[in-house]
């Protein structure tokens, strides 16, 4: 699948115990509690209301996005003070978590201001001068953290490979020989591209200042986990809440999926 | 879009960025009379360049048998037919390049190749090597021709993976010509392998990224030609710097193949990238064919090539392909031998245009003996 949708919606941060928790919302509450949630099936989810937000095709710069195959996401968030929760679950009957040419993963993101203020960066991406925080959680990068090897053969079952020139046997393993030869043949391991496996998070933290300029944030620190739900996926990111966060403070969020 | 300039289709198109040549532009001469298809080009490139994880069936290079080979599958066709392509005027292209042709929303007409389009590399696709079953026969529009075409990125100087990359992640090095991606910025959003026509874009499942054919940049900024080049058996290839041509000179290997005599022509030039790879097409092949594939010179050039021992330049000119693994922006010729100098004017190689012929007697008088002359 591929999906390229972003929604901007309110996101309002309350005290747990303040106000009657209900169903559904109009926008997204980030409820407080003591324990942050360690899974998207984690109970206290169920004490805090649901958003749905209704998903946009990116038209917005090429390539566009001409028709969304996602309509909707539903959001639940929480928070306890510092770290904010979110839970984006969507339908998708197919799991997409295989990359490969004209392979598309499932995944989601989500972009939050990195500080409270009345005007935001803008929702797409930031602005120019004005970054925005996103987090963005793949499927693939999920399959990787439940166990999923990183090599061809998970990808590709009956990939026939002659030889490595980095499992020479002349070249001990863990050598730095042998991890010279092996980043020879990596360019982007080469540079420090973080977009090369084997991955310590499903989760990846970027900044954005508009589109096309989307960078790693080595100051990230999301974590999150995707599980497989009946009819789709459930993603929980877990993220450092903006500065400036606190009691019915307000901000607004975007999402991707 | 912009406008620029596109020589090889006479007009100006539109482009995605303001035309902005480089330097230099690498370029490059294939003589596709000469190819045996050995394929030593493809695995002198895939062991240097691609022999890590996630580059298992990714070929840089590679040479495929025309006119039914393909690699990826139908990288040609799968364009063709939904190009709005073929309408020359002269030498004057009136039909819409990929660019003039790109969807809303999109900046270059592309397709996307999958997994199983890189299944099938050339392994042996036209060998005979065993009986036909009684009765067996096949019927195929082009039945008594083909011919082998080494393929590499044709670092075009209007590239379609440069247009179509949202983040620029790909750029055209401004002191030689040669387009690259850059590893520590792409995201593999695969809309460069898309948009390349020529699908000399591959998409690399373990790293994230794409990766192309880097025209072997280090050794070209040593003045030594790229591995595919030098490991030629056929020495089909010549590598070098073309011109524009109006600026053509006539000592320049490139400048006298492709703008004087005109003998070498770029591949599929009505898709608008004015790649830089250009090929002597083939001489037996129906031009109804190669004038699709290579432009509408493909006969005057078939006809100049076949002309060339008549023409002591050319015909020495192509003695010159594979004699050096310099690169050499000069040449010249003097009686009988033509000399390719580098960049600095030192002479790297002289070669005679006619090899002298020895022809042994069968029988040997000195040691009295009758031997077999082996061609």
């Amino acid at each position: 699948m591929r999906t390229r949708v972003l929604v901007m919606v309110p996101v309002l941060a309350a005290l747990h115990g303040c106000r009657q928790v209900a169903p559904t919302a109009n926008e997204v509450v980030a409820l407080r509690v003591a324990q942050m949630p360690s899974a998207p099936g984690d109970g206290v989810w169920n004490t805090t209301s649901e958003y749905t937000a209704k998903l946009l095709p990116q038209d917005l710069v090429d390539p566009r996005l001409m028709q969304s195959s996602t309509q909707e996401v539903r959001v639940r968030a929480l928070t306890n003070g510092s770290e904010l929760a979110l839970r984006l679950s969507w339908l998708d009957p197919q799991v997409n978590d295989l990359p490969g040419p004209g392979r598309f993963v499932d995944g989601c993101a989500i972009q939050i201001p990195r500080t409270i203020e009345a005007n935001p960066p803008d929702p797409q991406m930031g602005q120019a001068g004005r970054p925005a925080g996103i987090a963005f959680w793949r499927a693939d990068w999920q399959a990787a953290m439940n166990g999923r090897k990183d090599d061809i053969r998970s990808i590709y079952p009956n990939a026939a490979v002659d030889h490595y020139p980095f499992q020479a046997q002349s070249l001990e393993p863990g050598s730095t020989v042998q991890q010279e030869m092996a980043m020879r043949y990596a360019p982007a391991a080469a540079v420090g591209n973080r977009r090369v496996g084997p991955r310590r998070s499903p989760v990846e933290d970027m900044i954005a200042e508009e589109p096309g300029t989307l960078s790693p944030d080595p100051a990230g620190s999301s974590r999150g986990k995707g599980e497989r739900t009946a009819d789709g996926w459930s993603v929980m990111i877990v993220r450092r809440a903006p500065e400036g966060w606190g009691p019915k403070t307000r901000t607004q969020i975007a999402f991707a999926v | 879009m912009a406008r620029v300039y596109n020589w090889q289709i006479g007009r100006e198109m539109s482009y995605w960025y303001p035309e902005h040549r480089p330097q230099k532009q690498f370029a490059a001469v294939f003589d596709t009379n000469k190819c045996i298809a050995c394929q030593t080009c493809t695995l002198a490139c895939k062991t240097t360049w691609t022999s890590g994880r996630g580059q298992e069936y990714m070929l840089w290079n590679n040479v495929e048998t025309k006119p039914y080979g393909s690699y990826p599958l139908a990288w040609d066709l799968n364009l063709l037919k939904t190009l709005d392509g073929g309408k020359w005027n002269g030498g004057r292209y009136e039909g819409r390049t990929i660019f003039e042709s790109a969807e809303a929303g999109e900046r270059v007409l592309g397709w996307r190749p999958e997994s199983q389009d890189y299944a099938y590399p050339n392994v042996g696709e036209d060998d005979c090597a065993g009986q036909v079953d009684a009765g067996a026969y096949m019927n195929s529009p082009h039945m008594a021709w083909f011919y082998y075409l080494a393929r590499i990125c044709n670092h075009c100087t209007h590239p379609a993976c440069l247009a179509s990359c949202p983040r620029g992640s790909i750029y055209k090095r401004p002191e030689d010509g040669i387009v690259l991606v850059d590893q520590s910025r792409c995201r593999g959003y695969q809309e460069c392998v898309k948009a390349c026509p020529y699908k000399k874009v591959f998409f690399n499942p373990m790293t994230g990224t794409s990766e192309k054919c880097i025209a072997c940049y280090p050794k070209i900024e040593q003045g030594i030609q790229p591995q595919c080049f030098v490991n030629c058996i056929g020495k089909i290839r010549m590598a070098g710097f073309i011109n524009k041509p109006q600026n053509a000179r006539p000592d320049n290997p490139i400048d006298y193949l492709v703008h004087i005599k005109k003998v070498a022509l770029p591949l599929y030039p009505q898709f608008g990238l004015e790649p830089n790879v250009y090929y002597i097409p083939p001489i037996h092949v129906p031009t109804p064919f190669t004038r699709q594939m290579f432009g509408p010179g493909v006969d005057a050039a078939v006809k100049t090539y076949r002309n060339a021992t008549n023409d002591p330049d050319l015909a020495a000119l192509l003695c010159l392909f594979g004699s050096s693994e310099m690169m050499m922006p000069q040449f010249r010729r003097q009686g009988d031998v033509i000399s390719g100098i580098d960049a600095h004017g030192n002479t790297v190689v002289r070669v005679p245009v006619n090899e002298p012929v020895h022809v042994r007697p069968a029988y040997d008088r000195l040691y009295q003996i009758q031997r077999t002359n082996c061609p």
